[in-house]
């Protein structure tokens, strides 16, 4: 080994897991404890959960070019399937998450995937805005309240560390090193998977179907596919919503939501995974944010969906590629013997790299 | 029998609201290729603005039509000022575009008229006692609803069919460089495109206030009912948008009557599971045309 491996990136990225591995016992040390309150472990590990489900939003949306408008709904089967597994049948959670998170991949594969892949267009939004508003219907059903409760919900018992981390670790601390560790797998995953033949493909089938379709790529099965990939990660997502809130019900998560994950990802980015972490910051504190800010402009708590609104639409149209893109953008060189003609597409070209 | 046949009424009642909303739906998404998912929220924020008329004291029908004519103001600006922006670039964009403004129109009506529920109608020649033949009844809302929706397919039929107008609309739904070429306004045809939508969907609000009641989360389960009667039409046929709406209406009023009460309340799931099946299916719809690609 090398001294020079040690470069500024592997650095950063070491003191990162440093930070992250010391983040639940930072709010009691000196200096960190002047801004950090004990609640902000919760956020982190809500930020976590949040990334899991909006990376696989992204790769849907940003990468693969589909709409979501389901995604809070298969953040509920999974939450759901969670919540019954390990409260009913004894299943460990761990299990109960994994085998939740596969059956939701198969449920947006099978269910919602391959009958939306026929069409282009807006048919994949409907359909998955129709299971949005039939989720929580159908988790109401008195034919499976035994299950569901109905609409009460699921509560779920505190999740204590195994072993000898009981003595170290609170039960909060210890989720948050679950979420934490299974969102830091899944984003180097999703980070390979995007450079992978897979992603190439999600990427060409975005940019131009029929032009993705002359390069030999099967599109209905990897937008199938991108839809089964992206309901993992919200499956994912959902067991691990289950067991940080220890509650779920038919209303824990509804269609705002679902357009919420929406504008996140599209303020943090389409296609890109900063973007995906810019977008579970904005989900983690929008909240806090808003009521923050409606401490010095009363009325704001009421606007907030116009103010996400035009946020979303302001996005698209100036920085369709969101803060993410707008940090990579490409730097405006201006030439020698410039002309004002020249200077204009220039900069068009610097803010127009859209998503088509 | 008798319950069935008051159900087959109800429904196609109730079916001719779905219908006139997902006509909206249809006249946008034809003219401009956008899929408004914000037709709902637009048409319970001018349900809002014909309440606020209503409680000045104004008669019914000035109300309504000054809300009409808001509505397809508000329409067309919405168009000329937004989802201009994006034509041509992406449907992914002009879907995004679409749900911001769902998210405006959701938060304004919040912000100006608050969460709590109002009362609506029924008003005018709308209210009544219902009128009966044999042991089937229909109510006076109902049966104004009908014939409303009757009222605007004639209408719109004209308007597209046998006017120059129509003529130039449905050109530039066609064939926008042609349509340019031979001298259409292309950008008014779509700003007037979707103020025609969004004031058909204005009425539908105002039908659908009157019998469900007016708050901010009507229009979503409204608009979902509306969302599979287009998709099971087609989804860029208008007469398809009328005939799915009355399936629709009649599919989940006997859905609602002959489900056994241990079940719970179905409707949702039973719109959900023909949009699914109608994709499986017949993924064009009843009346649409299957769709041609282009690079």
């Amino acid at each position: 080994m090398r001294a020079a491996a040690l470069g500024p990136k592997t650095f950063g990225l070491l003191l990162l897991a440093v930070f992250m591995a010391l983040f639940p016992f930072l709010h009691e040390w000196p200096f960190f404890n002047t801004f950090l309150g004990e609640f902000r472990t919760f956020n982190a590990t809500m930020f976590a959960v949040w990334l899991l489900i909006l990376l696989g939003m992204n790769l849907l949306t940003g990468y693969s070019g589909q709409i979501s408008l389901g995604h809070a709904a298969l953040v509920l089967v999974s939450a759901y399937m969670t919540a019954v597994l390990s409260q009913q049948y004894g299943f460990p959670l761990w299990g109960a998450i994994g085998l939740s998170a596969a059956a939701t991949a198969v449920v947006g594969w099978v269910v919602i995937g391959i009958p939306a892949v026929r069409l282009r267009g807006p048919y994949l939004a409907i359909a998955t805005f129709g299971l949005m508003l039939a989720f929580p219907q159908i988790l109401k059903l008195k034919a499976l309240t035994q299950w569901t409760q109905g609409a009460l919900g699921i509560r779920g018992s505190a999740v204590e560390p195994p072993g000898f981390l009981g003595s170290v670790l609170d039960s909060r601390d210890w989720m948050y090193y679950v979420a934490v560790a299974a969102a830091v797998v899944m984003t180097v995953l999703f980070l390979n998977l995007t450079r992978s033949r897979l992603g190439r493909a999600f990427i060409a089938l975005r940019d131009s179907e029929v032009g993705a379709e002359q390069m030999g790529v099967d599109v209905p099965k990897h937008k199938a596919m991108a839809f089964g990939i992206s309901s993992l990660y919200a499956g994912i997502g959902g067991g691990l919503f289950f067991a940080v809130q220890g509650f779920v019900s038919p209303d824990s998560l509804g269609l705002i939501d679902s357009i919420f994950f929406l504008v996140a990802i599209v303020i943090g980015g389409l296609g890109s995974v900063a973007g995906s972490i810019i977008a579970a910051l904005f989900l983690t504190f929008q909240s806090e944010a808003v009521s923050e800010l409606s401490k010095v402009v009363p009325g704001v708590n009421d606007l907030r969906n116009v103010l996400f609104g035009a946020a979303l639409i302001g996005a698209i149209v100036l920085f369709p590629r969101g803060i993410a893109g707008y940090m990579q953008r490409p730097r405006l060189r201006i030439p020698k013997g410039w002309s004002l003609n020249e200077l204009r597409t220039l900069w068009q070209r610097r803010w127009t790299f859209r998503l088509r | 029998m008798d319950l069935f046949l008051q159900q087959l009424i109800g429904g196609i009642a109730s079916g001719s609201l779905y219908g006139i909303l997902a006509l909206g739906i249809v006249l946008i998404y034809r003219s401009t290729g956008t899929l408004n998912f914000a037709q709902g929220q637009m048409a319970m924020f001018s349900t809002f603005v014909a309440w606020s008329a209503l409680s000045t004291a104004m008669g019914f029908w000035p109300a309504f039509f000054l809300t009409l004519l808001s509505a397809m103001a508000m329409g067309a600006l919405v168009e000329w000022l937004i989802v201009r922006r994006v034509e041509g670039t992406s449907q992914l964009n002009s879907l995004i575009v679409a749900l911001g403004l769902f998210l405006v129109f959701d938060g304004l009506a919040l912000y100006i008229w608050g969460p709590l529920p109002k009362g609506f109608g029924p008003f005018s020649v709308f209210s009544g006692g219902a009128s009966c033949v044999g042991g089937v009844c229909i109510g006076r809302l109902n049966l104004g609803i009908l014939a409303v929706s009757v009222v605007i397919t004639a209408l719109l039929y004209l308007l597209f069919q046998r006017t120059r107008f129509g003529l130039a609309m449905r050109a530039t739904a066609q064939n926008r460089l042609a349509s340019r070429l031979v001298g259409i306004p292309v950008g008014r045809m779509l700003s007037t495109g979707w103020g025609l939508g969004t004031a058909v969907g204005a009425i539908a609000g105002i039908l659908a206030a009157q019998s469900l009641g007016l708050d901010i989360r009507t229009m979503f389960f409204v608009l979902l009912f509306a969302l599979s009667a287009a998709v099971l039409g087609g989804l860029d046929s208008p007469a398809g948008a009328v005939a799915g709406g009355l399936v629709i209406g009649v599919v989940k009023n006997m859905a609602g009557t002959y489900t056994p009460s241990g079940v719970g309340s179905i409707d949702l799931a039973v719109a959900f599971g023909i949009i699914v099946l109608v994709l499986m299916v017949r993924p064009t719809g009843i009346f649409g045309r299957p769709a041609r690609r282009r690079v």
